[in-house]
């Protein structure tokens, strides 16, 4: 019914990370798959190896947005002492996506690439990654620290893949 | 205790400065600035077993291109020496956390500084005599081995020290007559305001313990790889109340509180789990903490304390 209205939105997935364990630093992928009900293939969190994987949370797959990163960089809002380079294997998000309001996809379905995602809650800044990376980042990702995902339909995605809303706004 | 990235390591180089010693140099396939040390830091080497081992950092404080440590080969000990020797060669791949600091230099202005290292225990030393011979600062180093050819950094350390500054012991010194250091005579004659530190065989640290027992405990800093052994030690089971939700855990004498968090889904960075490295340091709130780590010291154990060896009399509120 409301395929022939225009989508509100269009993004699309810039990069893939995922780490084989807790605290270990983020690799980059250029495809992965995902699996319904579980996690990225070779992921902490497919594993059940993370550190919040004891935790009841639907986090199978994580996003974050590019445009935060960007922010951090211009130090905008200014609440640290200066702008913060963050590269997208730094903030420990499995996917680094452009053009994608995550904070409006709380509940929401969404496509990547062939894959169905359903925002689950937003993500909090943890001290965790600011021990981990040694940068004041709590504040900094106060209220975009990326959306914690369950997967409704798994498959291959690709960085450079599509991000499209499914539900209507 | 702050949490460590870990991050696969390439081994770019290994060379054996003694028979028993090989010193192994890590880069980063793709970082080329690695987390800055400070002198005395440690890493932890992840083996394929599943062990995690601590190793000091023996390079240059303010080369942050490449991470160095220095493992001595130890047939009695718990297998990872013995791995390491075996098994990583150039080009291999393994594991490696960023660094820690237990073992600090005393930063403060007009601090003098007298080091007393014995065999392997050189190693967080080293750092710290290139640090401070950099900066101009005063400092000694007393270093005691084996023999001169089982002492490894002697020739690099000549040229960081110079005579003044470097006192050599040898227990066997071929034919020159053997010297020991005498611990008590050389801490005699320190002056106030003297820092101490100490690293080195458990027989080393505990004559230095014995000698600096009543000196204010700032100026005295000694670094432990291994537990300090306390066989007549029984553990009695306690309560663990974890102050956010206020649920309580049984600690069986034969657990530790590490063990049963962990069992019951809490989450807890850990390393060592002998007390030595500082990973699972946790605040507690209420209760009498039998502390049996080498790492806190007094005014840290008065709210904190480290799960993994550390009980309590009866039970104790954690803040978690």
């Amino acid at each position: 019914m409301s395929e022939s209205r225009t989508k509100w939105w269009g993004g699309r997935l810039l990069h893939i990370h995922i780490a084989p364990a807790a605290a270990f630093e983020m690799e980059e992928l250029e495809e992965a798959n995902l699996v319904a009900g579980r996690g990225i293939e070779g992921d902490r969190y497919f594993f059940g190896t993370g550190t919040y994987s004891p935790k009841p949370d639907a986090r199978e797959v994580t996003l974050f947005e590019m445009e935060v990163l960007a922010a951090l960089a211009r130090n905008d809002p200014p609440v640290q002492s200066g702008p913060i380079k963050l590269e997208p294997g730094d903030h420990r998000r499995n996917l680094t996506v452009q053009g994608v309001p995550l904070h409006h996809l709380v509940g929401k379905r969404f496509r990547v690439g062939a894959t169905v995602l359903i925002g689950g809650r937003l993500n909090y800044p943890c001290k965790y990654l600011e021990e981990l990376l040694g940068l004041p980042l709590y504040l900094p990702l106060y209220n975009r620290s990326g959306l914690n995902c369950r997967i409704e339909k798994g498959g291959i995605i690709r960085r450079g893949d599509p991000v499209e809303p499914l539900d209507d706004r | 205790m702050t949490a460590r990235i870990i991050m696969k390591m390439n081994v770019c180089g290994v060379r054996a400065p003694t028979d028993t010693v090989r010193v192994y140099t890590f880069s980063h396939p793709r970082r080329p600035h690695l987390p800055r040390p400070t002198p005395g830091s440690h890493v932890d080497l992840h083996l394929p077993n599943g062990q995690i081992r601590q190793y000091s950092l023996c390079g240059d404080p303010d080369d942050d291109a490449v991470y160095q440590i220095a493992v001595k080969r130890e047939d009695q000990g718990r297998g990872a020496s013995r791995w390491i020797h075996e098994n990583l060669r150039t080009g291999c791949t393994i594991p490696l956390s960023a660094p820690r600091n237990n073992f600090p230099l005393a930063e403060e202005d007009a601090a003098r500084h007298i080091f007393i290292a014995g065999g392997i225990g050189i190693t967080p030393i080293l750092p710290m005599t290139i640090h401070l011979a950099r900066r101009g600062i005063p400092f000694e180093l007393h270093y005691c081995a084996h023999a001169r050819r089982t002492a490894p950094f002697l020739p690099l350390l000549n040229e960081i020290c110079g005579p003044q500054r470097l006192s050599t012991y040898f227990s066997d010194a071929g034919d020159q007559p053997a010297s020991r250091l005498d611990v008590e005579q050389l801490l005699k004659s320190v002056t106030p305001g003297t820092h101490v530190y100490c690293c080195g065989p458990q027989r080393l640290t505990q004559a230095f313990r014995t000698v600096a027992a009543n000196w204010p405990e700032r100026y005295v800093h000694c670094e432990v790889f291994k537990p300090t052994l306390d066989e007549n030690f029984v553990p009695e089971p306690f309560d663990v109340k974890i102050a956010s939700t206020g649920e309580v855990l049984r600690i069986p004498a034969s657990k530790s509180a590490l063990e049963v968090l962990r069992a019951h889904g809490v989450a807890l960075p850990s390393s060592c789990e002998l007390g030595v490295c500082g990973a699972c340091e946790c605040r507690y709130r209420e209760g009498t903490v039998i502390h049996r780590d080498s790492v806190l010291d007094i005014a840290a154990r008065q709210d904190r304390m480290m799960l993994c060896v550390s009980r309590a009399r009866v039970s104790v509120t954690l803040d978690l």
